[in-house]
């Protein structure tokens, strides 16, 4: 039970257990021990790393918390929403009391299951709509960036960093911003460029992208997408990378300078004790450093011991609020003062970031 | 200069893909078949490479045993669109969609998983030649293929009797059949041919270009493939050209996203398209010369009688 299963292999299972409900055993299967049932979707199979990986590590957490008195269900590869909606439902009606989607994209289905399953808890990740038993969590990506803007500014030689990004979307926007103002509070003249994928995952292109910004004259590469491609090919030309989602060191060892990775296990655990004991409530979470959901992974050794000791330092101070990495006074690329000096760019404006900083070149259509 | 590098060999490898994919469709439509399902053997072409690979073998056995996939791949379709003379476009399409699904499943487990793509080869001395060395001496070895197998359609169409065998079916299939030529026995070869070029291409795409497995990965390229053939008036000099205009617009656009141009993003995306339609109507509207050689039998199903 505890193995990934295939979504038809899930649907029939469910549907015969479903028939045993119907046929009298009721009563058995709602037993006062019986572990906590706990089913989780993921939007892609679980690879080695990337962005459903660090989900999956999320419930192997709640599995070495909870140990035997949890039994998990998980559902790979579901994009589609209106096949995440069957499971989620079925998921529900056999007697999962806890059941997490981990894609904007099970947005939908979850809002139409959840009404239907009062007593149930549904936990989204990336959402934004939340009702009475589908809470939403989200990580604050933006923290990791500036830091890695940080760390890039220190390495590169000709201030131009360069992004990838899936699609211009706030999730994504931001970060970039916040990358090059953390380059840009090193050295002021750094500028980054931008391209879009227009896709989560098309190696072949990214790979392209890779090439296009480094032949441009970038020497830091992040990419945002749910590929290692980035990583991988700007160490095949020399360039520093910044690796996203997981520690993506392994494909370039020697030029891989930090990734901020998503640490969702506090999350999940929390989630299923709280179910377990009867004590939880849907909730709104929007997480960073302080919380450990968004962690920089171990600095690359050929970036200078003091360098590293005020990157620890700025970790610190983001976590406890005395940095904001959006703090004023940001202009726009055309120069217009966005963020006056001394203010903070509100919340719901960051969670909508829909223009880019001064020194970004590229352009989101 | 190193700008004008990067772009032209992006450009080479960008088209290799299409080259392999769109000269085995040629071959095809030559001799009448028309197989819309590219993009279905290509991707088992894909997967088929990267399951050989993680299974332990070489990259030149992961190629071959790819590239004989495709050519099984394509089976399916002559068996219904030649052998029982079935709607030729609905036999393709089943096979477009047949091979997606197919080779999900072939690469269920190896999905992201990276690969140690296949190594370009340094020709020693000239590759070291400054500029010349860069721009020509260092692909990897199947985008020479690439060239190699142009150059044998090129003269097999052209220059050998079996060619002229393959056209005069395409052309006239009662005439051929009349004068003693399975047509039947020369499409399928055709087909096979086309279905084995199509592998390659996924192959090049999953082991060398990206190189790792990703469902669907080809992303439309075996139809742009297919679009070159008709665009490129059936000649295999034009699809190489088609091929590489799609392969430049492809890195320009991206080049032009990380220069700021003032253009959505999704516009840009969708230049290559346009541009290699575009130019390929254009140079196409010649009505004499597409007639001269568009293979007149074209998709019509042909049955032997007497």
């Amino acid at each position: 039970m505890n193995r990934p299963i295939t979504r038809r292999k899930f649907l029939a299972t469910s549907g015969a257990f479903g028939v045993t409900l119907g046929s009298g055993l009721m009563t058995k299967a709602f037993a006062a021990n019986d572990p906590l049932k706990v089913g989780v979707v993921y939007v892609s199979p679980i690879s080695e790393i990337g962005w459903t990986k660090q989900h999956s590590l999320g419930i192997d957490a709640i599995k070495s918390d909870l140990g035997d008195k949890v039994s998990i269900t998980a559902v790979e590869n579901t994009f589609l929403p209106q096949d995440a909606e069957r499971i989620f439902s079925e998921m529900a009606s056999s007697g999962h009391q806890l059941i997490f989607g981990t894609s904007f994209s099970h947005g939908t289905p979850m809002q139409k299951v959840a009404p239907r399953f009062p007593g149930n808890a549904f936990e989204h990740c990336s959402g934004i709509v939340h009702f009475d038993n589908l809470g939403t969590f989200e990580a604050k990506y933006y923290e990791g960036t500036y830091v890695a803007g940080v760390a890039a500014a220190h390495m590169s030689k000709s201030a131009k960093i360069g992004f990838i990004g899936g699609f211009p979307i706030p999730d994504i926007v931001g970060p970039a911003n916040a990358l090059l103002l953390g380059a840009q509070s090193v050295n002021p003249d750094t500028t980054c460029n931008v391209i879009f994928l227009n896709s989560w995952f098309d190696p072949g292109k990214e790979k392209e992208a890779t090439n296009t910004l480094v032949s441009q004259g970038c020497d830091v590469i992040c990419s945002m997408t749910d590929t290692a491609t980035g990583v991988q090919v700007a160490g095949e030309k020399g360039a520093w990378s910044i690796g996203y989602a997981s520690d993506m060191s392994q494909f370039a060892p020697e030029t891989h300078l930090t990734a901020f990775t998503l640490d969702w296990s506090s999350i999940y655990v929390q989630a299923a004790r709280d179910v377990a004991a009867g004590t939880w409530k849907s909730d709104v979470r929007w997480q960073g450093l302080a919380e450990g959901v968004v962690k920089m992974s171990p600095y690359n050794e050929a970036i200078p011991t003091d360098v590293q000791a005020s990157l620890q330092e700025l970790q610190a101070s983001i976590s406890s609020g005395g940095i904001h990495p959006y703090a004023g006074e940001i202009q726009d690329q055309d120069g217009n003062v966005r963020v006056a000096a001394d203010s903070v760019m509100p919340d719901p404006e960051i969670r909508g970031f829909n223009w880019f900083v001064k020194g970004i070149i590229g352009n989101m259509g | 200069m190193d700008l004008f590098i990067a772009i032209f060999t992006g450009t080479i490898i960008a088209a290799t893909p299409l080259i392999f994919a769109a000269l085995g469709e040629l071959v095809v439509e030559k001799s009448g078949v028309l197989n819309l399902g590219i993009e279905g053997m290509m991707l088992v072409g894909a997967a088929v490479a990267v399951w050989m690979h993680f299974a332990g073998f070489s990259m030149p056995v992961a190629i071959l045993t790819a590239t004989l996939a495709g050519s099984v791949a394509s089976l399916i379709f002559a068996v219904l669109a030649l052998t029982f003379a079935t709607n030729q476009y609905a036999a393709g399409l089943a096979l477009a969609i047949l091979g997606s699904g197919i080779s999900a499943y072939i690469g269920r487990g190896f999905g992201g998983a990276p690969i140690d793509g296949l190594s370009s080869i340094s020709i020693p001395v000239i590759s070291e030649i400054p500029i010349i060395g860069p721009l020509f001496f260092q692909y990897d070895p199947l985008v020479y293929l690439s060239y190699l197998m142009f150059a044998c359609i090129c003269w097999f169409l052209y220059r050998t009797k079996a060619g002229l065998v393959v056209r005069t079916v395409g052309e006239s299939p009662e005439s051929s059949h009349a004068i003693g030529f399975s047509v039947i026995r020369i499409r399928y070869m055709t087909t096979m041919f086309g279905g084995a070029m199509a592998g390659l291409g996924g192959a090049y795409l999953s082991i060398a270009y990206t190189p790792l497995w990703v469902e669907n990965m080809t992303a439309g390229k075996g139809w742009i493939a297919l679009a070159l053939v008709v665009f490129a008036t059936w000649r295999p000099t034009r699809i190489i050209l088609g091929a590489w205009l799609f392969g430049a617009m492809t890195i320009f656009q991206l080049h032009g996203q990380a220069l700021g141009f003032a253009l959505p993003t999704e516009v840009l995306s969708a230049i290559p398209y346009l541009a290699t339609i575009v130019v390929l109507v254009i140079i196409s509207r010649n009505r004499e010369i597409l007639k001269l050689h568009f293979p007149a039998s074209l998709a019509k199903p042909f049955k032997p009688s007497g």
